[in-house]
């Protein structure tokens, strides 16, 4: 680094510093994003200039769904290898968010002493990061239908990423979810090594394809692709019968792999996770030991326990999260273990502004049979229209049995407290704004 | 009494939650006790069954998957489409449904594709660097009869609430606009026209989605499919709206919209 350069850093490290610290005191919430936003204002290579310090390489963690997790899990992983790792963990994924998380490291200087950089990097933002930074791996988890308002469609952002990734260094490199054919294609596409990681168990497929997929067209030609079978949404074993088009090899066998958390979602992250670290060259042992060690990052399947009632928070942002989580309520619903639900709906920035996706999710099985059903958030109203017409019969008052509309927040998340029994679980399934709210009323405290 | 639906490319055309539209009506059938039937007509259907079809429902689609419908939609299959939108079967085609069915679409990337020909409009897509048309919308139905057919049924203008999110851009030519924009983009962001209006068939870029908010639109679709199908005037059992009108007033006050502004 010249020492113009090193010294304008400085600069604007002490003065990104000196808001964060005010940001803290004063408790104005932003302080995820704000000092990077400062700071990048301050210095236009700033994102480039701290990411060049980090010792054995930038990380960079893209996909619809499970970001988090998955990084939350590496991170384990080489912190138990011995290395130090900075990971944007609040989930502020733009390139303000990033900014912020490596300057929370450095010194006053601006110097960073880190080994390894985890970065969540927002789908749409990733062009952009490749500009400023030179990454040792790209992590892509998967492409759903996410927040279309802002992203516009799976065919442009995989476009985009391709046309970003392919001028890269040779050396760096790429690891795919090989189960999702947009990405798997992405991959035969790319001149840098790729690797895939994908599951190899039939017995999980399920028995049809959800409404909520519209990626099971071969990347390549267009032809309706020939699946084998589905474990999630459009990942699956698949083949296009007309252009030979097919899923790359995965790197691992994914039936000698133990899982973190519950459900088929995190068989993914976990193998996500331990592909790269396996790459980066830590012995298999050490990786399933943090693997079976591991615990839920706020909102994913996190457990609290408030007032001497269970809770678990699953995040559902989109209509194959949604799905996801109601199959696991439900699953759970069965063994008796729990009877009432609270759904959360947000319609902000983080969240995606169109709700319509409510529509795509299958919300049938919740109204069927069983258990109160609380709906709360910014389009309360929306969420309780589509669990009515979840409903075949109309009773003789118009609205579905055991569905309570509490457009306020806190008075929803009493009720639902009161209303389950003490050796039940109280499931919340929230969007990510009114994930963060809940915590915060169940907790008292603000995490973000 | 049956209604069948048929639902245009259930997974091709659905990109923004427009299964709603088919679950609405088929619950506000089923709610009524009228006897209700989905028909996708996919790929694999044969143009002979577009024949049973008493309301037609089309949604939206990213671009490749427009390619790919239209391909299929090729010969008899549009051939019958037309036909049974000349004859006055009623329709609801949302986002890219209205580009399928004008002469012809101009997308970003690629060559233009062309369309059905059934509405007189043209749609363009201004280039990836141009703004995409997305926010909540508001527009009153203006389209004729249609607009005092509804005022006849809600006691009130009809004004549709939904969520616009489209790239491309509609230019109508002679087909009628379905309404006038009161808050949003509407067809093209300059002219205040949003959607067509033709026959029974209705096209508008507004989902959200479009029927469940706006339970009028879906009540009229299956009046009119009842009288085009037994040749009489049927009405329908009201039912309690309640949960809509809630989600419409809740929408209505965040953008400052006043009762004046809902009955313009
Ligand atoms: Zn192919």
């Amino acid at each position: 680094m010249q020492l113009a350069d090193r010294v304008r850093l400085g600069l604007a490290v002490a003065a990104a510093k000196a808001v964060t610290a005010v940001v803290r005191g004063l408790r104005l919430g932003a302080a995820s994003v704000l000092p990077g936003e400062i700071a990048r204002r301050l210095h236009p290579r700033m994102l480039s200039l701290l990411c060049q310090q980090v010792k054995h390489g930038v990380i960079l963690v893209v996909g619809t769904n499970g970001k988090t997790t998955t990084s939350l899990l590496l991170r384990t992983i080489l912190e138990k290898s011995g290395y130090r790792v900075i990971h944007n963990e609040t989930g502020a994924n733009l390139l303000n968010g990033l900014i912020t998380a490596l300057l929370a490291e450095t010194n006053v200087i601006g110097q960073l002493n880190r080994d390894f950089a985890i970065l969540e990097v927002d789908e749409n933002v990733l062009p952009l990061v490749l500009k400023a930074c030179r990454p040792r791996f790209i992590l892509g988890l998967n492409l759903f239908r996410d927040q279309l308002d802002r992203y516009g469609e799976v065919d442009t952002i995989s476009k985009r990423w391709q046309d970003t990734i392919q001028p890269l260094p040779n050396d760096t490199v790429i690891v795919l979810n090989g189960d999702d054919p947009t990405l798997s294609f992405l991959g035969q596409q790319l001149p840098q090594k790729v690797l895939c990681f994908g599951l190899s168990e039939p017995e999980l497929y399920l028995d049809a394809i959800p409404h909520a997929v519209d990626s099971i067209y071969c990347p390549s030609c267009g032809h309706l692709l020939d699946y084998a079978g589905v474990y999630l949404s459009h990942l699956g074993d698949y083949h296009c019968p007309n252009c030979g088009f097919h899923k790359s090899k995965p790197a691992l066998d994914s039936q000698d792999w133990p899982q973190i958390l519950i459900g088929v979602y995190n068989k993914y992250n976990t193998l996500a996770a331990g592909l790269v670290a396996t790459e980066i060259g830590i012995a298999t042992d050490l990786i399933f030991e943090a693997i079976k060690n591991f615990r839920a990052a706020f909102g994913r399947a996190e457990e609290l326990t408030v007032q001497g009632k269970h809770i678990r928070i699953l995040l559902s942002k989109n209509p194959v999260g949604m799905n996801e989580t109601i199959r696991a309520v439900k699953q759970i619903q069965q063994s008796g273990q729990s009877s009432t639900t609270l759904i959360v709906l947000n319609d902000r920035i983080p969240d995606g502004t169109d709700v319509s996706w409510i529509w795509d999710v299958d919300t049938e099985p919740l109204m069927a049979g069983g258990g109160t059903l609380i709906v709360s958030g910014d389009r309360v109203f929306d969420m309780a229209l589509r669990l009515n017409y979840s409903h075949c019969e109309l009773d003789t008052n118009g609205k579905p049995e055991k569905l309570i509309i509490e457009a306020d927040l806190e008075k929803a998340i009493a009720t639902a407290l009161a209303l389950t029994p003490a050796d039940k679980t109280l499931h919340i399934l929230p969007t990510y704004s009114a994930m963060l709210e809940v915590r915060q009323v169940l907790t008292g405290r603000k995490i973000l | 009494m049956e209604l069948t639906i048929g639902w245009l490319y259930p997974t091709l055309m659905s990109t923004y939650g427009d299964r709603g539209n088919v679950i609405c009506l088929q619950r506000r059938c089923q709610w009524r006790g009228i006897g209700v039937k989905i028909l996708p007509l996919d790929r694999e259907t044969e143009a002979d069954r577009l024949e049973t079809v008493d309301v037609i429902v089309g949604g939206g689609a990213q671009d490749r998957q427009q390619e790919i419908v239209m391909r299929d939609l090729k010969g008899a299959k549009v051939e019958r489409l037309r036909q049974k939108i000349e004859q006055g079967t009623p329709g609801v085609f949302t986002c890219g449904s209205p580009q399928l069915l004008g002469h012809y679409y101009e997308p970003a990337l690629g060559e233009k594709i062309e369309g059905l020909g059934i509405l007189d409009l043209v749609s363009k897509h201004p280039g990836f660097n141009a703004r995409r048309c997305i926010g909540n919308v508001v527009f009153e139905i203006t389209a004729s009869p249609l607009a005092a057919e509804l005022s006849a049924m809600l006691g009130e203008k009809p004004v549709v609430i939904g969520f616009e999110n489209h790239g491309g851009r509609t230019y109508l030519n002679s087909t009628a606009p379905l309404g006038r924009v009161i808050q949003g983009y509407g067809n093209n962001g300059q002219d205040k026209t949003e959607g067509a209006f033709y026959r029974h068939a209705i096209a508008t870029y507004s989902h959200g989605p479009l029927l469940p908010k706006n339970p009028f639109i879906a009540d009229w679709l299956i009046q009119t499919a009842l009288r085009e199908k037994y040749q009489q005037e049927i009405s329908l059992t009201k039912l309690d709206d309640t949960l809509a009108r809630s989600a419409r007033e809740a929408l209505f006050k965040r953008l400052e919209l006043t009762t004046a502004a809902k009955s313009a």
